[in-house]
């Protein structure tokens, strides 16, 4: 196992994302409000991979929506690089949980497509489709459909798309969640490898505790019911690649659990 | 819809829009036609009867026989009970057909051949062989009617088997159920869903067939009115009798969905 | 899925491996071989029928040769000015404007509708009321409004192929999955971008089956309006059998509409295939 010490983050770097004193309510079915989230401020610094971990329904892939600019807070404010978000835009980059790829074009057309949108020239559109399908290890599928693709290579095809582009922040809302566990550990240290690779900010959603201490920098964790807050944050300083079965990793990891109330 | 975010209830522009809308449909149409008689701008009453022409000859034809023979009412009890047989007919050997047929191999071959054949014959064509063999009156209707729904239902029947989860069908093996036990326990259950859907189509393809069959090949029903319109040269007769069509078609459109709601209240769609 | 989902019946499955000796009860019970018997029977239950004039008067019926041989004269000599061949383009054109047609106003209504809610509240109530309506219960109306020619039947036509177009387009956008929406917006794409990234294409699977539908309405309704008053056309053959009291033409008549229809629906499958190579889970008959 190498040892070595790469990329801790430097806890003074400028932040990238501000979030200041979200609150976000849902009204279904014309009358029923739902709270959702209750004034959350949370700040990304440049370069930093934020994982936010929380249970299921609380509050955690609204507020990586809401980053994205799709949707909207009730009140507060987010701002990235000083402007604030207004609504979604490709300097965003988002992994959706259920993959969410076109199943009419193959995987080279799903990862270009924001590119054409973009107005590339055909040549550059090229290059940069070829350079991320190589990136995540999917050189050789360029011309498959989606139905074709297992849910770890499609996940990257979702990965690769949002990577092509170059958005200042990459976005992951709990981006294996439906994957078996030993591809979800494959795709994890995948991750951190393209990641590492390909340094930008980014903002990693989870409920899986020792995923988030495989990725992240730093973790946010938030209470277990709706309305949610935010609960504490950890500042991750292990070792990059991270080493599930060391000292360092294991008690921070009790640490969280321990912190963690079991909500049924 | 898919790019509205959440609103609290429907703005009001958008709730009375509907009722605007029919509102204005029906007073263009009553007022773009001349009254009988009257030669203007307006569409002569020749080609085309205003709404309210229509509702009064409705009004009238409820106790007046003339000039067709028999009331709207009996005209469309008539057209009811045709409709109503053939569709209960095609329902009680279309369904249990279909279901077999996607279970035993033995009945999908013997049944399978003579359906493919029958099955690109549309309805319509029908009638001149029907005619031949029942002549004008119940039978061949009944027959004709019977003929056009019978084919949705063995299909969603087919297809509602064939969609049976695999697993349910190993599950049963494991307990050593036979092929009859696995069929009315897992299959027919499992294809309700598909056999519901096809009560509904079944039901749009008999009435559809109804009023072409009572238009070539009746002396009753409604579309025998219609008919019956044209040749006297009563235009109301004929929008009249489209009306109750229409009417009567969406009338028992409701009570299937109806029985299918109670039917199915508690299973899952 | 795996093939696991194809053995939904009791078929027996031989894994490969020896074969079996033969069995006469498993051959008599195989589904290829009652098929074959069941199609024999048919035909002679047919011809049976037709000779034995059991169904009472002797023009009740026509063996399936006499059939054949009523075809092949009508295939050559002309009946009404046309051969079989001039009635069948007869029939066919008007099928073919009449579903165009069709389809150029109710696809894209229907994708209109779907995606502009102020729209589809003006327009949907009025569909709803002429929706229970039969198409061929406008056909005393067509013929008095545009006579006896091409016009009223190709307005039935329209009229019965319109509906499903415009339905199953209509609900093909509702039926779209709202995140693929969300990523064209991250990805920088506009109302505009979006329609033309997701929702066209995510409907064309449903709008060509809506196409289907819609065609074998067609050919339902141009054989009726066909049978009420025509010159020409599938449908005027079988009625003037009817009329001169010829079953053989009766049922020639019924063959080639069967064939003609059986051709349509495999070549508008064939074009759905090619159209939408992409997986669907929607099994057929």
């Amino acid at each position: 196992m190498k040892d070595v010490s790469v990329n801790i983050h430097d806890a003074n770097a400028p932040v990238k994302i501000s979030c200041k004193d979200l609150t976000m309510t849902f009204v279904q079915k014309g009358t029923h409000v739902v709270p959702v989230l209750d004034n959350v401020s949370i700040d990304v610094h440049d370069q930093e991979l934020l994982v936010v971990l929380g249970p299921g329904q609380c509050g955690k892939t609204t507020l990586l929506r809401m980053i994205a600019g799709l949707e909207t807070p009730t009140n507060g404010t987010i701002s990235l690089d000083g402007e604030e978000v207004t609504s979604p835009g490709p300097d965003r980059g988002l992994v959706f949980q259920s993959y969410m790829l076109f199943p009419w074009h193959t995987v080279e057309k799903n990862v270009s497509i924001g590119l054409e949108m973009k107005g590339l020239s055909h040549d550059d559109i090229q290059k940069t489709v070829s350079h991320y399908i190589q990136l995540v290890g999917l050189k050789g599928f360029e011309k498959y459909y989606p139905h074709q693709l297992s849910g770890g290579m499609k996940q990257r095809v979702g990965i690769a798309r949002a990577f092509a582009m170059s958005p200042k922040v990459m976005l992951m809302d709990e981006p294996f969640g439906q994957l078996d566990a030993q591809t979800r550990l494959f795709m994890e240290q995948e991750t951190e490898r393209i990641w590492l690779q390909e340094k930008r900010t980014m903002v990693f959603v989870t409920n899986n505790i020792d995923e988030a201490l495989l990725l992240g920098d730093r973790i946010v964790t938030m209470e277990g019911k709706l309305p949610g807050r935010v609960k504490s944050s950890y500042a991750v300083d292990l070792p990059r690649p991270r080493d599930p079965m060391s000292i360092g990793f294991l008690t921070l990891r009790q640490t969280i659990t321990d912190e963690q109330e079991l909500t049924l | 819809m898919a790019f509205e975010t959440v609103k609290v209830g429907k703005p009001l522009l958008l709730r009375i829009l509907p009722v605007l809308s029919i509102v204005m449909f029906f007073t263009v149409w009553e007022v773009s036609v001349a009254p009988p008689d009257v030669h203007d701008w307006r569409i002569p009453s020749t080609l085309l009867t205003s709404p309210s022409d229509a509702f009064k000859l409705g009004i009238d034809k409820l106790t007046n026989v003339n000039p067709d023979g028999a009331t709207l009412l009996t005209h469309a009890y008539v057209s009811m009970q045709e409709a109503f047989l053939g569709y209960i007919l095609a329902l009680a050997i279309g369904l249990p057909l279909g279901l077999m047929m996607g279970w035993f191999s033995m009945v999908r071959g013997l049944a399978r051949p003579i359906f493919e054949l029958v099955r690109p014959i549309p309805p319509i064509a029908w009638i001149p062989l029907t005619i031949f063999w029942f002549g004008i009156g119940l039978g061949g209707k009944v027959f004709i009617i019977w003929i056009s729904g019978i084919v949705p239902c063995v299909i969603n029947a087919f297809l509602g088997v064939r969609m049976t989860n695999p697993v349910h069908i190993q599950m049963a093996r494991t307990f050593g159920a036979s092929d009859w036990k696995i069929f009315t326990s897992v299959c027919v259950p499992s294809a309700l869903p598909m056999v519901f859907g096809a009560l509904q189509i079944a039901l749009a393809y008999c009435w559809v067939t109804l009023v072409g069959a009572e238009l070539l090949a009746s002396d009753q029903g409604l579309g025998f009115l219609i008919t019956m319109g044209r040749n006297l040269g009563r235009t109301d007769i004929v929008i009249l009798g489209m009306v109750s069509v229409g009417l009567a078609g969406a009338v028992i459109g409701v009570i299937i969905d109806r029985v299918e709601a109670k039917l199915l209240a508690g299973i899952r769609r | 899925m795996s093939n696991a989902s194809q053995n939904v019946c009791n078929e027996v499955i031989v894994a490969g491996g020896d074969r079996k000796p033969f069995n006469i009860v498993a051959f008599l019970r195989n589904e290829y071989f009652l098929s074959c018997v069941s199609l024999l029977f048919f035909f002679s239950f047919w011809h049976w029928a037709a000779s034995s004039h059991v169904l009472g008067h002797t023009s009740a019926l026509a063996t399936p040769m006499e059939v054949l041989s009523r075809l092949a004269e009508l295939f050559t000599s002309t009946l009404a000015g046309l051969t079989m061949w001039g009635h069948i383009w007869a029939s066919l054109k008007r099928v073919l404007i009449g579903f165009t047609l069709a389809a150029l106003l109710g696809v894209p209504l229907g994708l209109v509708m779907a995606l502009n809610p102020y729209v589809n509240a003006i327009v949907k109530p009025i569909i709803d009321i002429f929706k229970p309506m039969p198409p061929l219960a406008w056909i005393s109306v067509a013929i008095l409004w545009f006579g006896v020619q091409e016009t009223p039947k190709i307005f039935i036509i329209v009229i019965g192929s319109f509906i499903p177009a415009l339905l199953n387009s209509y609900n093909s956008v509702l039926l779209i999955e709202p995140e693929l929406y969300d990523v064209v917006r991250v990805l920088g794409g506009k109302r505009w971008d979006e329609i033309r990234l997701v929702c066209i294409p995510a409907s064309l699977p449903a709008i060509s089956a809506g196409l289907q539908i819609s065609m074998s309405s067609a050919w339902g309704c141009v054989l009726a309006a066909e049978l009420v008053s025509s010159r020409s056309g599938l449908g005027y053959i079988i009625i003037q059998g009817m009329k001169v009291s010829d079953p053989a033409m009766v049922l020639g008549g019924m063959v080639v509409i069967a064939v003609i229809a059986w051709l349509i629906s495999q070549t508008l499958e064939w074009a759905d295939r090619k159209l939408c190579p992409w997986r669907r889970d929607i099994k057929s008959f």
